[in-house]
C-alpha cells in the first residue's frame, strides 16, 4: 500500500501548500516492518571525530575495550576515547536512501516518489571523548614475572605469566601504537614472543658484563659493535646504528642512580652524588637531570637528601596523583613537580593548566611554590 | 576483558544515510507500534527548507550538516556459524553499516493543519 502522486497531492492541498514552492520529489517515509528503537541493543548510533570517520571509510576498525567492572574506552590505532551514552528527549530517526535537496537538484530526476524505509530510531547515542590512555595496569602485569635469564628456573616453568602484544591488547585499555610507547618507556624487551620487564638485578648484571666488555676491549661508548651483542636481549639500552650500537649515557647513569637508591630509603646528596659518579663508567658524566622522574632531591633538610621516587608508581588518575604527591611533600617548586605530572598532560593540555587546575601557588622566599587545593588527609 | 570490534560492513564505499531529529516522540496510534506504519510526507521548498507532514500536523525544519558524523553500528552477535577460520568463537561485534553526515531537524512545534471541508481522496 504505497501512496501515490495523487495522495500527496491531496495532502498538499489540504495543508495549503503550493506545490510550485515545492521540489518536485517527495519521499513517504514508513517505518519498516522491522523497524525497532535502538533500546533493543541491536544498533546504535556513534558520534564520530572527523579523523575516526575518515579511517572507518578508509576501511579501518575501531575496538570497545574494558573488563565488565572497567568503563568502557574506544581504541583507534593510536587513541583512546571514553565512551559515553548521551541521551536526547528528541527523536533520532536513521534514513537510508533519503536525499537532501542539493542531491535533489543535481539529480533532476522525474521519478518523483521516493520511498523511504526508516531503519530505526533511538534517543541516544554513544560520544566520544578523548582521553589518556589506561596503562597502569601495562607494568603490573609485565612486573608478575619479571625475566630473570634463559637460565632461570621459572623460565622452564610453563606456568609463569607471560603476555604476547596481543594479550596485552586484550588486557589494557588503551590503543595499540599507546601501549607500544609505554613498553618503550617501561624498557620492556620482547622476549620470544612475550613482552617482559627485565628483572633489575639480572638487567643490572647484563649491564655490567656489557660496560665491562666495552672497557677490556676499549671500544667507544658510541661504537659498540653489533655481531657480539645481539642475542644479549638488552637492545634497549641501546640505540640501532647500521652495524654499532651505541650505549646510551642518560640511560646508564639512571640505571647505576636506581641501583644505588633502591637499597636505601633515602641518601645524603653529597655523598650519593659521588658513589654515584663512581659507580657509571668511566668516561661517562653523571647530572642529576638524569633522574628526572625517578628520584627527588630534598633540598630543605640538612643535609640535603636523594631518594626514590619512580613516577610510574603513582596513581594514574591525575587527582589521585596531585593527592599522593602533596602527602609526600606539602609545597612544590613547579621544576620538581613537572616530571611527575608530565605524563598526566593531554592533547594540548601544558603543565601550567595542571597545576592551576589541581593545586594553589604561593610565594615562598621569593620562590613560587604550589601546594593542594584541599587538606590531604 | 572483553574486546568488541566496530568494522565496516563491506570494504569501501559505507552508505550515507540522513538523520531526522524530531522534538518529542512519534506514537502510533492504537499503540500498535511504529513498525510498519507510514510516518508521512517529507517535501523540499525550492530554497531547501524541509517540509515533514504528518498526520494533520506540518512541520518545518532545516538541513544541518554534521561537524561530527554519525555511525549506524548494527550488533552482530555469534550464533552457530560464527566462527573465523581456525574455527575460533569470534564474539560480539559491531558492523558500521553507514555514515550520517547531514541531519534535517525539525525543532519547532508542529502546526496543525485546518480543514473545513474533509475532502474525500
Amino acid at each position: 500500500m504505497k501512496r501515490t502522486r495523487e495522495e500527496v497531492d491531496a495532502t498538499l492541498q489540504i495543508a495549503k501548500l503550493n506545490a510550485a514552492e515545492l521540489l518536485p520529489a517527495v519521499h513517504c517515509l514508513g517505518f519498516g516492518p522491522g523497524a525497532s528503537g535502538a533500546a533493543a541493543g541491536d544498533f546504535c548510533l556513534l558520534e564520530l571525530e572527523p579523523t575516526l570517520c575518515q579511517q572507518l571509510e578508509d576501511g579501518h576498525s575501531l575496538v570497545i575495550r574494558g573488563d565488565k567492572d572497567e568503563q568502557a574506552v574506544l581504541c583507534s590505532k593510536d587513541k583512546t576515547y571514553d565512551l559515553k551514552i548521551a541521551d536526547t528527549s528528541n527523536m533520532l530517526l536513521f534514513i537510508p536512501g533519503c536525499k537532501t535537496p542539493d542531491q535533489l537538484k543535481k539529480e533532476d530526476s522525474h521519478c518523483n516518489i521516493i520511498h523511504t524505509e526508516i531503519f530505526g530510531f533511538s534517543n541516544n547515542y554513544w560520544e566520544l571523548r578523548r582521553r589518556r590512555p589506561k596503562l597502569k595496569k601495562l607494568k603490573k602485569l609485565l612486573m608478575e614475572n619479571p625475566y630473570e635469564g634463559p637460565d632461570s628456573q621459572k623460565e622452564k616453568d610453563s606456568n609463569s605469566s607471560k603476555y604476547t602484544t596481543e594479550d596485552l591488547l586484550d588486557q589494557i585499555q588503551a590503543s595499540e601504537e599507546e601501549i607500544m610507547t609505554q613498553l618503550q618507556v617501561l624498557n620492556a624487551c620482547e622476549i620470544g614472543g612475550y613482552w617482559r620487564i627485565l628483572e633489575f638485578d639480572y638487567e643490572m648484571k647484563l649491564l655490567n658484563h656489557v660496560t665491562q666488555l666495552v672497557d677490556s676491549e676499549s671500544w667507544s661508548f658510541s661504537k659498540v659493535p653489533l655481531n657480539t651483542y645481539d642475542n644479549m636481549k638488552i637492545s634497549d639500552n641501546f640505540s640501532l646504528g647500521e652495524v654499532y650500537f651505541e650505549l646510551d649515557t642518560d640511560k646508564i647513569c639512571r640505571a647505576a642512580a636506581q641501583m644505588l637508591l633502591q637499597n636505601a630509603v633515602k641518601f645524603n646528596l653529597t655523598e650519593f652524588q659521588e658513589v654515584w659518579q663512581q659507580s657509571v663508567p668511566e668516561g661517562m658524566v653523571t647530572s642529576l637531570d638524569q633522574l628526572k622522574g625517578l628520584a627527588l632531591v630534598d633540598r630543605h633538610s640538612r643535609p640535603e637528601i636523594i631518594f626514590l621516587l619512580k613516577v610510574d608508581d603513582l596513581p594514574e588518575d591525575n587527582q589521585e596523583r596531585f593527592n599522593s604527591l602533596f602527602s609526600l611533600r606539602e609545597k612544590w617548586t613547579e621544576e620538581d613537580i613537572a616530571p611527575y605530572i608530565q605524563d598526566l598532560c593531554g592533547e594540548k593540555q601544558t603543565i601550567g593548566a595542571l597545576l592551576t587546575k589541581y593545586s594553589r601557588s604561593s610565594m615562598q622566599n621569593g620562590v613560587k611554590v604550589y601546594n593542594s587545593r584541599r587538606p590531604i588527609s | 576483558m572483553v574486546q568488541i570490534v566496530i568494522s565496516s560492513a563491506r570494504a569501501g564505499g559505507l552508505a550515507e544515510w540522513v538523520l531526522m531529529e524530531l522534538q518529542g516522540e512519534i506514537e502510533a496510534r492504537y499503540s500498535t507500534g511504529l513498525a510498519g506504519n507510514l510516518l508521512g510526507d517529507l517535501h523540499y521548498t525550492t530554497e531547501g527548507i524541509p517540509v515533514l507532514i504528518v498526520g494533520h500536523h506540518i512541520l518545518y525544519g532545516k538541513i544541518i550538516h554534521l561537524e561530527k558524523p554519525f555511525a549506524v553500528l548494527v550488533k552482530h552477535t555469534p550464533g552457530d556459524q560464527d566462527c573465523d577460520e581456525l574455527g575460533h568463537e569470534t564474539g560480539t561485534r559491531y558492523l558500521v553499516t553507514a555514515l550520517i553526515k547531514d541531519k534535517i531537524l525539525f525543532k519547532t512545534r508542529p502546526k496543525p493543519i485546518i480543514t473545513n471541508v474533509p475532502k474525500k481522496v
